[in-house]
């Protein structure tokens, strides 16, 4: 019966998707496009306000009357609380999770409400189209765009979390602790080995400060190009057939995008964990 | 995708990925700022209470399982002194069932030796009693059988007898009549 019903609730957002994106041969711009000339609004900002205001109505709903017996929204909160928490105590172990849970629960659950926002028909296909001063057409302007499907977005929590992880690295292990994390020798090297390693490993330090640069980059347009990808497969899938049968190509594909939104945002949080764990972790050298 | 990664390679790879992504200084702190908006609504309204109801619902489970355990101490030591006490009150029915059977031999003895003493205090009694009657009922008989041989004997003599003759008739009848 649940089954049924998913597959009805993904068949119908299929076929609205497709309604919404028939009409026209358009494509979903890799920027996000503003919604004002003056102020820093784009497409995608307002489905970043729309997840924030959702979870501001759950967390209401959830948390407004808390009983030691949970019921309801309450008793779901606390399920994926929890089970978010354990899975990240297993990870990190208690000390950082308890100092961390606050970043790491936010970018999943906000990364979750956005990708699964960005799946609700209309989202990247309803729009008008831009026409230039001689009438030519100058692309295709959704109303709205998937949060994470913009890389300003996905930057944001990338580079955040790049400032939070120094920060929490050296709060951890000092300024020199964390250099040596970095550049000393690994191992038990003793006497002229231990001389010839110093060199590879601040070799390898450096190579993992450029990684460690990396990470962030590598980070937002990891979640940009899957949730952006998606969307752009589910668009083209529905431009194959004929626009009654729109919505059929893109079906299978929207129970995959079900579980790219949850993955992505699993990947995410998971990486930016262990991270953090790889520098902060005392009692193991190995990277 | 390609002709991206060419026009970075040809010119200044962060200018050509920040036009084409549409990355924008602006955009960017808009995101962020959206960013630390979810994080603080999250960690006001929904990680700071469960967090707190579920560290309460810890603290009471603890609590919970010290008050069991201690609980089960007490209904240990409880059924312990409960074991003790029925022992004891085992030992001390059984000492005063044997007690109380000594007791109820002692007494149905003494009370058959009463018995039996009084039955022979009866008997004697009875005894006594009988063999007075006896000889208050063979008096008698030997009174009025002289008095019958004196009437007798009057009679048929046609003799007035006095008082001798009566005592001594009577007492030659009785003498032959024997006890």
């Amino acid at each position: 019966m649940r089954f049924l019903a998913t597959a009805l609730s993904v068949w119908f957002l299929c076929l609205a998707s497709a309604l919404g994106a028939a009409g026209g041969d358009h494509v979903l711009p890799l920027d996000a496009q503003p919604l004002h000339n003056l102020l820093p609004i784009t497409n995608s900002t307002v489905m970043v306000w729309i997840a924030v205001g959702l979870i501001v109505l759950f967390c209401r709903a959830a948390t407004g009357k808390m009983t030691l017996v949970p019921v309801g929204f309450q008793n779901f909160a606390e399920w994926a609380v929890e089970s978010l928490y354990n899975f990240l105590e297993n990870l990190m172990g208690p000390h950082l999770t308890k100092r961390t849970f606050w970043f790491f629960g936010t970018i999943f659950f906000f990364i979750l409400v956005t990708n699964y926002l960005g799946l609700i028909p209309g989202v990247g296909t309803v729009g008008w189209y831009l026409k230039d001063a001689a009438g030519n057409s100058a692309g295709f302007l959704p109303i709205l765009r998937g949060g994470n499907a913009d890389i300003n977005m996905t930057a944001a929590m990338g580079f955040t979390f790049a400032l939070l992880w120094i920060y929490w690295a050296v709060t951890e292990n000092g300024v020199g602790g964390l250099a040596h994390h970095i550049f000393a020798p690994k191992g038990n090297f003793s006497g002229i080995m231990r001389a010839m390693m110093i060199p590879i490993f601040l070799f390898v330090g450096v190579l993992e400060v450029i990684s460690i640069a990396i990470r962030p980059v590598a980070l937002s347009f990891r979640l940009f190009g899957n949730i952006y990808g998606g969307e752009q497969t589910l668009e083209k899938l529905m431009t194959l057939v004929p626009e009654w049968l729109a919505f059929l190509p893109a079906l299978p594909f929207y129970f995959m995008e079900l579980l790219v939104g949850f993955v992505q945002a699993l990947v995410f949080t998971l990486l930016c964990a262990i991270f953090l764990k790889l520098i902060c972790d005392h009692g193991d050298e190995h990277h | 995708m390609f002709s991206v990664l060419a026009a970075a390679a040809q010119s200044n790879a962060f200018e050509t990925i920040k036009d084409t992504f549409g990355l924008h200084g602006a955009y960017f702190a808009a995101q962020v700022i959206n960013f630390f908006l979810v994080v603080f609504i999250l960690k006001k309204f929904a990680f700071g209470p469960i967090q707190e109801i579920l560290g309460q619902r810890r603290t009471r489970i603890l609590e919970g399982e010290e008050k069991l355990k201690r609980i089960e101490k007490q209904l240990a030591d409880s059924e312990a002194t409960t074991a003790a006490a029925i022992a004891k009150a085992n030992e001390e029915a059984i000492r005063l069932i044997a007690e109380a059977k000594e007791g109820a031999a002692a007494f149905a003895e003494q009370k058959s030796q009463e018995a039996i003493a009084h039955a022979q205090q009866i008997l004697v009694k009875a005894e006594a009693a009988g063999n007075a009657d006896r000889e208050r009922i063979s008096t008698e008989l030997k009174r009025e059988f002289g008095r019958l041989v004196a009437a007798t004997t009057s009679q048929v003599t046609g003799k007035v007898l006095t008082a001798d003759d009566q005592q001594r008739i009577n007492e030659e009848a009785l003498s032959k009549v024997g006890n």
